[in-house]
């Protein structure tokens, strides 16, 4: 969950600065194309160097060298030994990685779905032409998005608190026992998903605002004239249109929801008592960095990789259809 | 106006002054400027004597980062193990010793330092090795800061010491005694201990144990507790570099696990973790009457309850002494200013310093030369009850032996202490969940 992609215009290819800037010049010349191109060859590759070379040394060197060291028993200071697929065969018979691939799958959907539901709900509330201080509300919803993850950590632990917590004090007024939340597994999964909720809920909600901003006025007016009510407007014209919209934020996600870590390790580090909150990530981190087995990690990290290849096809099937699907219904 | 020239022709002078001191002065200087790194956690470097030592010794700089002890010990010291790059020294906390003791080719032998004359002044004799002030400190706490290969790694600086550290009042509104003396007669042993535990929560209001009160915060710190009790945890010395795991027929790892059961099945714990916001709050509300304390957290205890000063006491721990924490401090094979570093670790390790740290901050020194020193031994503190805490703590810890700790001490800890969070959560049963640790250990050892 980093960044936006925004998508190229209809365009079907950039138009070159050069030629537009000087129609004139470019028509008068013999071979105006070819003295772009020639300059486009001799600068380019230094131009977009920078980027290939940082990407060689920070992401594909590492990428090559953990595949490498996945095939040993690797501990950085206790030296190293060839052992083959050993790490594979381990890690399909490890209990903690199965169980790490469901929790983590777990915290995804729980932190996804409620998630969107109400940013979706939130974008209309702010989308409202009766809402005051409008773009107050925008910019504060941003605020929780650059907090700390340990911050929002330290207070979600004290809100979800077994004993002491302000959940359980308000679930006691309804005759609930007090829930412990850190040792069950879906509390604790609901403990976390509330956290990636509320520091992502923001993000997403001016996202779908964006993309309702950009619905045109026409449709809501010609839905009233039909006699649609506030919420018929709302399922048969806002949601359609969001559509696209709706795969991004689920794509975005899907790819954060692989990489909880921070969140469920500020918990506890060695993912609960009965590893429940135990994420891939955080799987991974500790077998490099707590338990010094480089091989086994890197093992993981490469399974990790085959799992979001896997994701990224199947989303990338299901946005095919859907554009393929035309616009709206 | 006059004023103003005479103002600036001051300036100029002592301008000049100063410039011609510094030419002048280069080649009588002492040292050059020397900036000794030093990673540590906690309050293990104290400001006030890091200021001391900046008196004494103006040309060093002492950079101090600190950070959270798992990746201080872990990731950063295996990093800056791995590149040859890093500070110049590094608190290791016991719980690491056993790790760090196998790599001794991470640190530099502190038998082949010799002190130089640089704190002569401070009481310090020039031309010592570590062996020389091997005798200063407590055996088993010197221990921990040998490699496996003898080589001296490290310098004990404080030792935890474990004692119950109870509260008067509630054990007043229990019935139970309240003098310190009395109330360690009450557990001669951990079974006694649980005994009063139940005693203790029997006396609890229904409205008090709905709101979860309980005898002691933990039942599972226990476990720690017994197990340093003992002479070996999960390794025994062969004589091998490595040792040879022992965690599954050592009748103490059984004896602490049953007996740490049994006092979570009693119920006489609360179930709150330590260290957590539930902790801080019950320490105040009078949650719970007894933590199994190190000396280091009577300070804790002071920064998260001072409204409960003089409600605290602190009696002699079930089972004889006992042990919680301590950290060395290292230089690195890798540290740029080795004998600068060394000069630093000697004399801030040194008693006179470690007498000040204890009163400031309750780490009690492993410096067992104190011991016997009357300014430790009467020092009380009336945050509990006036306790003479130096004795209390001197008396525990002089009990202690040492224990043979592995390179996987750590992480089969871990595993076992998960395994007792389990059957505290009511998520196992005893036997599953030792059965489950069992797993899990050598999952750490195989994989």
């Amino acid at each position: 969950m980093s960044h936006l992609k925004v998508k190229e215009g209809r365009r079907k290819a950039p138009l070159s600065p050069w030629k537009s800037a000087n129609p004139k010049k470019a028509a008068k010349s013999k071979k105006p194309i070819e003295g772009v191109a020639s300059l486009d060859h001799r600068f380019g590759i230094p131009f977009i160097a920078p980027f290939f070379v940082i990407f060689l040394i920070f992401g594909l060197a590492p990428v090559l060298y953990s595949i490498y060291i996945s095939f040993y028993k690797w501990d950085p200071l206790g030296g190293s030994t060839f052992n083959g697929v050993q790490n594979f065969v381990t890690l399909w018979s490890d209990s903690d990685f199965w169980l790490a691939i469901r929790n983590t799958f777990s915290i995804w959907a729980l932190s996804t779905f409620p998630q969107m539901a109400m940013a979706i709900g939130l974008a209309v509330i702010l989308r409202s032409k009766r809402l005051r201080g409008a773009s107050f509300w925008r910019t504060i919803f941003l605020v929780p998005n650059i907090t700390s993850v340990i911050a929002i950590t330290i207070v979600f632990g004290q809100l979800f608190g077994r004993d002491f917590g302000i959940i359980n004090g308000i679930l006691g007024l309804f005759g609930v026992d007090n829930i412990d939340f850190i040792e069950g597994v879906v509390p604790s999964h609901i403990q976390i998903a509330a956290m990636i909720t509320w520091r992502w809920i923001g993000y997403n909600t001016l996202i779908f605002l964006a993309s309702m901003l950009a619905i045109p006025d026409e449709l809501y007016e010609s839905a009233s004239v039909d006699g649609a009510t506030k919420w018929q407007q709302f399922i048969y014209v806002t949601l359609p249109q969001l559509k696209n919209t709706i795969t991004f934020v689920l794509v975005v996600g899907t790819i954060g929801g692989l990489q909880v870590f921070a969140e469920p390790q500020q918990l506890a580090a060695d993912g609960g008592s009965s590893k429940q909150f135990l994420t891939l990530t955080l799987f991974l981190y500790n077998q490099a960095f707590v338990n010094n087995k480089y091989g086994y990690a890197a093992a993981i990290g490469i399974a990790i990789t085959v799992i979001v290849l896997i994701i990224s096809t199947i989303n990338f099937l299901i946005t095919r259809r859907i554009s393929n699907d035309g616009s709206g219904r | 106006m006059r004023k103003k020239t005479l103002f600036r022709g001051s300036i100029a002078v002592s301008t000049a002054a100063i410039l011609a001191a510094g030419v002048l002065g280069t080649p009588a200087r002492a040292a050059d400027p020397v900036t000794i790194t030093i990673w540590t956690f906690g309050d293990v470097i104290q400001r006030q004597l890091v200021q001391e030592y900046k008196n004494l010794h103006p040309e060093i700089t002492l950079q101090i980062k600190k950070s959270d002890l798992d990746p201080l010990n872990g990731t950063n010291m295996v990093t800056a193990c791995t590149s040859k790059t890093g500070p110049d020294i590094v608190a290791v906390e016991v719980q690491y010793s056993g790790y760090w003791r196998s790599y001794p080719k991470c640190f530099t032998d502190l038998r082949k330092m010799k002190t130089s004359e640089a704190n002569v002044a401070a009481g310090i004799p020039a031309g010592k090795t570590a062996l020389d002030f091997k005798k200063n400190y407590l055996p088993w706490r010197w221990e921990q800061g040998v490699g496996y290969d003898d080589s001296v790694i490290g310098f004990p600086t404080d030792v935890g010491g474990l004692e119950v550290a109870y509260r008067i009042d509630l054990f007043k509104k229990a019935g139970l005694p309240t003098e310190r003396g009395a109330v360690g007669k009450l557990w001669p042993t951990w079974d006694k201990f649980i005994a009063t535990g139940v005693k203790y929560n029997s006396k609890l209001s229904a409205a008090d144990k709905k709101a979860g009160k309980g005898f002691i915060d933990n039942a599972g710190t226990l476990y720690a507790a017994i197990m340093n009790q003992g002479t070996e945890k999960y390794y025994k010395n062969d004589g091998t570099d490595t040792g040879k795991l022992i965690y599954d027929t050592n009748p103490q790892v059984k004896k602490a696990w049953d007996t740490t059961i049994k006092a979570t099945e009693a119920g006489i714990g609360t179930r709150i973790g330590q260290y957590t916001s539930d902790w801080n709050i019950g320490m105040n509300k009078g949650t719970f009457a007894t933590i199994l304390a190190p000396a280091w957290m009577m300070d804790y205890i002071k920064q998260q309850a001072p409204d409960t000063a003089g409600k605290w006491d602190i009696a002699d721990l079930p089972g004889g002494g006992g042990n919680q924490g301590g950290t060395q401090l290292t230089v690195p094979s890798y540290a740029q200013h080795s004998q600068e570093a060394y000069d630093f670790i000697t004399w801030y390790l040194a008693p006179e310093q470690q007498l000040k740290v204890f009163k400031t901050y309750g780490l009690f020194p492993a410096a067992s030369v104190l011991y016997n020193d009357p300014a430790l031994l009467d020092y009380k503190d009336p945050f509990f009850n006036n306790a003479p805490v130096g004795k209390i703590y001197a008396e525990g810890v002089s009990k202690v032996k040492p224990i043979f700790e592995g390179k996987l001490q750590r992480a089969i800890d871990q595993a076992i202490g998960a395994g007792l969070g389990r059957v505290a959560a009511k998520k196992m049963t005893a036997v599953k969940s030792w059965a489950q640790v069992i797993v899990d250990i050598k999952k750490v050892i195989n994989n």
